[in-house]
């Protein structure tokens, strides 16, 4: 150690890369587990199964045969899915339907809107062919 | 005596200290918040699952207009039958053991002065103690019963609630 001397570069710059690329990996690590966290919980705040499931019971409600005029089927049920939806999953429901002749034969258009204060959801005039 | 040797090992020194204290922090600090993640991941997937098993449930075979199992369940209030179809969906897994999902169901209606009550449905043999990390799902239903037993036979739209935890 007489004097300084460029003896040993590649060494001293072999440990410089190491150290850099140690500290790169970290960062990856580090953000990893948020990206999983924010994803699960994105995934798991959204309501898309409250929509897809009273999407599919007012579809199916939609098509019941109202021939019954003693019980009200379809009064009674639309009443049923929008007491349980306040009561069970927080969402305000509403929801209606229409048949019409159009010139595509018999037609059903369906309304709904569903919110449940932190998503909306609207569908308008969705239309299905009449069985 | 002070003289300029050695000047590259120092400088290098103070680099490599630095670096190897910033990624001390940055792993302590993502270690600290693994836990709470990782659980928000395990529960997505058990509410899929949950919620794939019932909709595969209250679907009519072939596409049909027949009923559909989970319907025949709720009107006959058969909760062997129930316990028996969900346990097999949701427990199947390739190899030799099963998976050890438990499950707590509710069946939610309406009473005739339209306020809201929930009857057990079924359950699997071990039952809810309060200390699972369970998760929620639910199933729309339409069906034709009486239900409490004193009203009206009618079609009612009602919602099977599931809690599920892995034991």
């Amino acid at each position: 150690m007489a004097r300084l001397n460029d003896d040993a570069q590649w060494i001293v710059l072999m440990g410089f890369m190491v150290s850099f690329s140690l500290f790169f990996l970290a960062i990856v690590i580090n953000q990893s587990t948020v990206v999983g966290q924010t994803t699960a919980e994105a995934v798991s705040e959204f309501p898309k199964n409250d929509i897809r499931g009273v999407r599919d019971v007012i579809v199916q409600w939609a098509f019941m045969d109202d021939n019954d005029g003693v019980f009200n089927n379809r009064t009674n049920v639309q009443k049923d899915i929008q007491i349980l939806s306040l009561g069970r999953q927080n969402s305000v429901v509403n929801f209606t339907s229409t048949t019409t002749n159009t010139n595509l034969g018999l037609r059903t258009y369906i309304d709904i809107h569903y919110n449940n204060g932190v998503t909306a959801y609207n569908a308008y005039n969705e239309s299905y062919s009449s069985p | 005596m002070v003289n300029t040797y050695g000047q590259l090992y120092t400088i290098e020194g103070i680099a490599a200290g630095l670096i190897m204290l910033l990624t001390a922090y940055i792993v302590v600090n993502s270690t600290s918040i693994y836990t709470p993640g990782d659980t928000h991941i395990s529960d997505m997937q058990l509410e899929v699952l949950g919620s794939d098993a019932l909709n595969m449930m209250n679907t009519a075979p072939n596409g049909s207009i027949a009923k559909s199992p989970l319907q025949t369940i709720i009107e006959h209030n058969d909760n062997a039958a129930f316990a028996a179809m969900f346990l097999n969906i949701v427990n199947n897994r390739t190899g030799n053991s099963p998976d050890s999902i438990q499950f707590v169901a509710n069946m939610t209606y309406v009473r005739p002065d339209y306020t809201i009550n929930s009857t057990p449905l079924s359950n699997s043999t071990r039952s809810l103690t309060g200390g699972e990390h369970a998760v929620h799902v639910s199933e729309w239903v339409i069906v034709e019963n009486k239900i409490p037993e004193s009203s009206v036979q009618r079609k009612r739209a009602e919602l099977v609630e599931v809690l599920l935890w892995r034991d």
